[in-house]
């Protein structure tokens, strides 16, 4: 047997051991296409594209383009709910009942009207799952379909925060026909009985623009366009989105011309391609908040968890120096609510370096030496930021007042988990908005999802008591004047008690080529590619 | 012993050592310290009691350790590897997706690095010390010391950006399209469809990553070859062959040539396991998606039966390369499976 030879057997011997267990091979057929297609490049991780499931920055960009939801927001905007497949919606005076008027005449992709019975599967499938999107829906009573135009919510509580939840990729209207089908499962035992996901996985059932015509994972999604959309023909005939991880090879393909958008670049990729012409350099402001923290429990953060430590800590940081790591677009933010939402408090209000005024906090303190320890992921660059370049910067600015700070740089994995399950003494993160709505961000709230894991209880004093009630208040506001103020009054109070240092909003670098028009960049949903057009 | 005898006695320790890798990959890959939940569940899921216990039972993780093991191996020795909890679906399929452009990567790598390895050993040797000596060990050093990190970024900067000589990165033109799913080798797919186009675009595509991976066995082969060469040619054999005044190729081929390849047959084997497991970087700089990218992906989402499923078929190939070339050694030289 010579070397060709037996190098061909083994491929095949490895094809026919893994064929066997093969269930379904998947044809991803594209016809040959020119200026129709548009061609992007994240750097991507899609665990699923099951709406059901669905809850990845790349992931909820294809969902987004091929499942319409109630209602959407337009370009980059994150405060005003647009209708999509409903037309109107009305709260009734309790604040606890949403209705919602219907779209007529829209089709699925599979010639299927959209109903209002379709819109209830839909909820109550992602009610069910218990999978990720299931807690966009936690404040819903129940669902009903009073007749075929209308849909109507029951809220456990008044939350005016459900419109804009309502626009989220994962809350897309599914075909209930087509996808019961394959396996879709709405009842109370969806989570077990559901087996939808392997056919959302290669084909999708929405009113989109685009439908999914392959999905191979780790690879690429192909979509094409939806030739009974119900807002007309979108401009480009097919997308591709196309995994590439290295940012450098982005930057390549796409000053080459091989690439249409990139959205997966560094920092000084960015840079360099701003000196070509045929290219729009871009940074979009996100909806996440970049805070430092510290764990409320001694045991596990020391001195830090004094109040008169963290007042001492939010003066000693450089907040300029800060945002140069941060990099261009990147802003101040003086609450933990991102500036680009209803709610937030205005950047020039922010707490401005001022290292006398630390060292002043610190002697009231009275404490001897100040240590702690500062836990972050050294593995990992979020929007263009280094978080190890980060954390040695906090070190070194709070060294300069006399807080000696040990760092413990770990792989992202554990570091998340050491954070979720409320062990990190110090950290700083970044918690991007799931939807476009300032109440997202009360998570740091006493007893609410990073105030817990920050061991800092609802009950822990009178003052955490009374700002969690705020919180509850905003947050059920129907008002929006009202709740901006309260808003507000919260995140000021959280600043003055809460284990927290605000240090900015970040911005993420991209780019696309200059003969493209129409490309935004969603902070939830990223590029919609209803919008694009080539000229 | 016979060769065939031979062949069924490594044969059968095979399903043993699998065991054994599983066991192995098994063991570390669930002493992280960190759960699959945090890697896979949204914050607020992982946030919710209801949403982490449908996640456990979903994927099996809510049985002891030792249960999974043993559910595992039940599930593997009927050709099932589970499903993958980053991509949701069987690891079967994810890998017979990835798969398929690794061993083409790396089979071209190969072939790229024999086809230019060998020859440059042998003239190497045959003219020690002149300028084609010097220039192929000075070759064969960068080589081997160059990071293919770094290499490939240099590569694609001068051939694909400066002078456009080769295609972007990736498997395919994002533009063209992609032939029906048969073997998942795209070259042969795109044949088997009848699109000439593609499969030259798919051949134009592999040259670079080829090249930039077969770099550092290129480099390895080349300075074994030279070296194993040296050794042959000062043997009495090779004098004898010579006096009997027999044509210079020929003793240089058939006498020198063929036994000085037997050391570097165990490289070659070696090097190509290490090509297929070593394609990590290669694959993230080219956006090739093969099993590297697939295994980095499954290690950082804490994905266990893509973790054991990536282990599985690695090994068994390396398993089975070795296999091949400890048999064609013994082709080649009788007096091993004699031992």
């Amino acid at each position: 047997m010579n070397r060709r030879t037996f190098l061909g057997v083994m491929g095949q011997g490895i094809g026919v051991a893994v064929a066997s267990h093969l269930m379904h091979t998947r044809t991803a057929r594209a016809a040959p296409a020119g200026r129709g297609t548009l061609v992007m490049a994240p750097s991507f991780v899609i665990r699923s594209l099951d709406p059901g499931h669905v809850l990845e920055p790349v992931a909820e960009m294809v969902c987004h383009a091929a499942y319409d939801s109630l209602v959407t927001f337009e370009g980059e905007d994150l405060q005003t709910p647009k209708p999509s497949l409903a037309t109107s919606w009305k709260v009734s005076s309790d604040g606890k009942t949403y209705t919602f008027a219907l779209r007529p005449n829209v089709k699925f992709v599979s010639g299927n009207p959209m109903t209002s019975a379709d819109v209830k599967w839909s909820f109550d499938r992602i009610i069910n799952l218990k999978a990720n999107p299931t807690f966009f829906l936690d404040g819903v009573e129940e669902v009903l379909a009073p007749d075929q135009q209308t849909v109507v919510l029951r809220m456990k509580a008044p939350q005016p925060s459900i419109v804009p939840i309502l626009s989220s990729p994962s809350l897309g209207i599914l075909d209930s026909k087509v996808v019961a089908e394959h396996g879709g499962e709405s009842g109370l035992d969806a989570k077990t009985k559901d087996q939808a996901e392997a056919y959302l996985n290669g084909h999708s059932a929405g009113t989109g623009a685009f439908s999914i015509e392959g999905y191979t994972p780790n690879q690429e999604v192909v979509l094409a366009r939806n030739p009974r959309h119900w807002r007309g023909l979108a401009a480009m005939e097919r997308i591709v989105v196309r995994n590439i991880p290295e940012a450098s090879t982005q930057a390549l393909q796409l000053a080459r011309g091989d690439l249409d958008i990139a959205t997966g670049l560094g920092r000084d990729n960015a840079q360099t391609l701003r000196r070509v012409s045929s290219i729009s350099v871009q940074s979009s402001r996100v909806a996440t908040s970049f805070v430092f923290m510290v764990n409320e429990d001694p045991q596990l953060s020391g001195q830090l968890s004094n109040p008169k430590v963290i007042q001492a800590i939010r003066y000693a940081l450089d907040y300029d120096g800060i945002l140069t790591i941060a990099g261009p677009g990147a802003i101040r933010m003086a609450g933990v609510i991102p500036n680009t939402l209803p709610g937030s408090l205005d950047p020039r209000e922010a707490v401005r370096t001022d290292r006398d005024k630390a060292r002043a906090l610190l002697r009231e303190a009275g404490l001897a030496s100040i240590k702690g320890t500062l836990m972050y992921s050294s593995d990992v660059t979020n929007y263009g930021i280094q978080y190890s370049l980060l954390a040695q910067k906090i070190q070194a600015d709070l060294a300069a007042v006399g807080i000696a700070i040990d760092l413990n740089g770990l792989p992202g994995t554990i570091s998340l988990q050491n954070y979720r399950d409320g062990k990190a003494p110090a950290l700083f993160g970044g918690y991007a908005a799931d939807y476009p709505d300032a109440s997202d961000f009360l998570v740091y709230l006493p007893g609410r999802l990073v105030g817990k894991r920050m061991r800092w209880p609802a009950n822990a004093t009178p003052a955490t008591q009374e700002l969690a009630q705020w919180g509850d208040e905003a947050e059920a506001e129907g008002d929006l004047r009202k709740r901006v103020a309260l808003l507000q009054k919260v995140q000021r109070r959280l600043l003055e008690i809460g284990p927290y240092a605000p240090l900015f909003q970040p911005a993420l670098p991209w780019a696309y080529r200059a003969d493209l028009r129409g490309v935004t960049f969603h902070s939830v949903w990223g590029v919609d590619f209803y919008a694009v057009r080539r000229v | 012993m016979t060769l065939r005898r031979y062949i069924t006695r490594r044969v059968l320790v095979l399903p043993l050592m699998l065991v054994g890798i599983t066991l192995l990959s098994f063991v570390l890959s669930h002493a992280v310290p960190a759960d699959p939940i945090s890697a896979n569940l949204g914050e607020q899921a992982a946030a919710n009691p209801a949403a982490v216990a449908a996640f456990r039972q979903r994927w099996g993780l809510d049985r002891p350790l030792p249960q999974q093991y043993v559910v595992y191996l039940a599930h593997l020795a009927r050709g099932d590897m589970g499903v993958s909890i980053s991509t949701h679906q069987p690891v079967a399929i994810d890998l017979r997706q990835h798969l398929p452009a690794t061993i083409e990567l790396a089979v071209a790598a190969m072939l790229l690095s024999l086809t230019l390895g060998i020859p440059l050993g042998i003239v190497s040797a045959v003219r020690r010390d002149s300028v084609i000596d010097q220039i192929s060990r000075g070759g064969s050093l960068v080589g081997v010391s160059m990071p293919v990190f770094w290499l490939g970024l240099v590569a694609l900067l001068i051939f694909y950006a400066r002078l456009g000589w080769v295609p972007s990165p990736g498997q395919l033109s994002p533009r063209l399209p992609r032939p029906p799913f048969v073997t998942g080798f795209i070259i042969l797919d795109a044949l088997l469809a009848g699109q000439g186009d593609t499969a030259r675009d798919a051949i134009a595509h592999l040259a670079l990553p080829a090249l930039v991976l077969g770099s550092y066995s290129v480099g390895v082969i080349t300075r074994m070859m030279r070296g194993s060469m040296l050794d042959v040619l000062g043997e009495d054999y090779v004098r004898t062959a010579r006096a009997k005044g027999l044509p210079r190729v020929i003793v240089t081929l058939r006498h020198a040539a063929r036994n000085a390849l037997l050391p570097v047959l165990t490289v070659i084997g070696l090097s190509f396991g290490g090509l297929l497991s070593g394609a990590v970087v290669t694959e993230s700089v080219f956006a090739w998606p093969g099993l590297g990218s697939y295994a980095f992906r499954s290690a950082t989402s804490l994905d266990f039966p893509a973790i054991m499923g990536v282990g599985v078929i690695v090994a068994s190939v390396y398993v089975l390369v070795n296999l091949l070339v400890d048999v064609a050694y013994a082709m080649v030289d009788p007096r091993i499976r004699m031992g």
